[in-house]
């Protein structure tokens, strides 16, 4: 038998096992997949051409049921670090892993791999799921068309990075709600608040925040006022790690 | 052996702990006793580097406890607030603990066992009675084998039945050569388990000393005297640093000397006597005279409700 020690390795498969051992994981989960599928179905099955709609990017529409998984994502990784806080398991952890960062690093890892294979096989089955209701239609797509499948996956690495985020606002203000709070807020309604001002220059760099950067990842074609795919999931990358960055000085710094 | 090099913690203007040193000898029992607020779960939480001092440093086993390849094989720690996912099975829990070591699935096995949880250990926590709660935090610290114990108040609020397994589970750490710092606002509970004493108030350090030494210097040793002239005495009696208290008619409680002496006076004098009993000073009273200066929220004396 090895040596009893604490390696990153360990570290990463109590984290993993952490995971999956309460009931909220599941949840979140489960409802990645529910919501998305039946959000794509209903919204592909209540498309009339000619209605104004036809320029919507078809794995845009097809993956909109993206606002629920943005929630669920978020609140599963605010769960992971803040609710550590509330039951008072981070002071058990951090007395097994007393250097701390290895507990950031791992939680970061499995909710990122875990995110973004649920997410991605989730879009594999929603987009032809609401294919089936576009055949004929201006928004018709198959999952080999150009930029179909990179934006599939897109998507999935989006949601996966914001996950991440959320992770690391939780570990940050250690309150589930104020850390939700401000992820919504954050993600989902600050940048539409920030689109209504009449400044170029505003509109320009909304582009670049994580709600809006996970829009252009999800497109299959350029979209008006949005960032390219590459520059979106560089800016999402930089908004992850920098919120990371964050959480690792203060976890280091603080008291537990 | 755990030591504390003058740790101090302070929050804003507040300190908490205050250049407290103390050392924990290895294969000792040694109790850590204070009021509420005296620091002491402060001082614990920094010897396992869950809180940074302001000044100065503890070590376990030579070396700051973030330091070891192996913390949880090094010490033990049951901490005061529970540190559990309510969620989460009692099984599941340890697991996640030992997997960050590499500790076997067979030992989770044996601590449930040993804190007697086998039976709830596919429970999940949020159904744990207070007593259950503390059994597995007690499981969580017997994880690595370790050759130190940290305590924080174990018996709080546990029905006496919990504070005799507790007690049990003490003596049977002291006998297998552990190390065990248990901290306790009751000093009646320490003296049935420690053998030695870091007392503080007020985070600063009052007393690091043993249970028998304790008892000794605490001056408080009462004799219980019954005879028929008690006046007669007292009259002999009397010296300095010796009162004579009386409750009863030709009951006497003498402190300040002891019982040979007072044999002795009285057999010189012809006084007969009916009882001569030294009592041990109550524990209770030593520490609270002890520790009366540095009560966070005294009640002011001489007020009556």
């Amino acid at each position: 038998m090895s040596t009893l020690a604490v390696t990153p390795a360990r570290v990463l498969r109590s984290e993993w096992h952490k995971l999956w051992t309460v009931r909220s994981t599941w949840i979140n989960l489960a409802l990645t997949p529910v919501l998305t599928v039946a959000t794509a179905v209903a919204v592909a099955s209540a498309y009339t051409p000619g209605e104004g709609a036809d320029d919507i990017d078809p794995v845009l529409l097809t993956l909109i049921g993206m606002q629920f998984t943005q929630i669920t994502v978020g609140v599963l990784g605010v769960l992971m670090t803040a609710g550590e806080h509330a039951t008072g398991l981070v002071r058990a952890t951090m007395t097994a892993v007393p250097r701390r960062l290895p507990v950031l690093w791992s939680k970061a890892a499995v909710l990122a791999a875990v995110c973004f294979t649920v997410v991605l096989a989730t879009n594999l089955l929603a987009f032809p799921a609401a294919q089936i209701h576009l055949t004929g239609t201006p928004l018709a797509a198959s999952l080999t068309d150009p930029g179909v499948p990179r934006a599939l996956v897109g998507n999935a690495a989006g949601l996966a990075l914001l996950g991440v985020l959320a992770l690391a606002i939780g570990s940050l203000v250690r309150s589930v709600p104020a850390a939700m709070g401000i992820f919504i807020g954050g993600v989902m309604i600050l940048p539409e608040i920030l689109r209504m001002l009449p400044y170029d220059v505003v509109d320009r760099a909304v582009r670049y925040f994580p709600g809006k950067a996970l829009e252009s990842l999800t497109h299959a074609g350029p979209g008006p006022g949005l960032a390219s795919p590459g520059t979106a999931l560089l800016a999402l990358t930089l908004w992850a790690a920098a919120t990371l960055t964050a959480a690792a000085v203060l976890l280091q710094r603080r008291d537990v | 052996m755990i030591t504390a090099h003058h740790l101090t913690k302070r929050y804003g203007d507040k300190t908490a702990v205050a250049d407290l040193s103390f050392t924990v000898p290895a294969g000792t029992v040694t109790g850590f006793l204070g009021p509420n607020g005296a620091g002491k779960s402060t001082t614990l939480r920094m010897i396992l580097g869950l809180d940074a001092p302001t000044h100065g440093h503890a070590t376990v086993a030579g070396r700051a406890y973030a330091t070891h390849p192996a913390p949880l094989t090094e010490v033990g720690a049951l901490l005061e607030a529970r540190s559990v996912h309510p969620g989460r099975t009692a099984h599941h829990h340890l697991t996640a603990l030992a997997l960050t070591h590499g500790i076997p699935r067979a030992r989770v096995t044996r601590v449930l066992e040993l804190t007697g949880l086998t039976d709830v250990a596919h429970r999940r926590v949020k159904g744990f009675s207070l007593g259950m709660g503390q059994r597995l935090g007690i499981a969580a610290a017997l994880l690595g084998d370790p050759a130190t114990l940290i305590l924080d108040e174990p018996v709080n609020g546990l029905d006496p039945e919990g504070v005799l397994w507790i007690r049990t589970l003490l003596k049977r750490l002291a006998a297998e050569g552990r190390t065990v710092l248990v901290s306790s606002h009751l000093m009646s509970e320490m003296a049935l388990t420690a053998e030695r004493l870091v007392i503080i108030g007020r985070g600063r350090l009052l007393a690091d000393t043993t249970v028998t030494e304790f008892v000794r210097r605490s001056g408080t040793t009462t004799v219980k005297v019954v005879t028929p002239d008690a006046p007669a005495l007292v009259r002999h009696l009397t010296a300095p640093g010796v009162t004579v208290t009386g409750d009863t008619p030709g009951t006497l409680h003498v402190h300040g000397t002891d019982a040979e002496h007072i044999g002795r006076t009285a057999a010189a004098h012809g006084i007969p006597l009916f009882e001569l009993t030294p009592t041990g000073a109550s524990l209770e009273e030593a520490f609270m005279a002890l520790t009366h200066d540095s009560v966070e929220y005294a009640p002011a004396e001489g007020t009556h409700a």
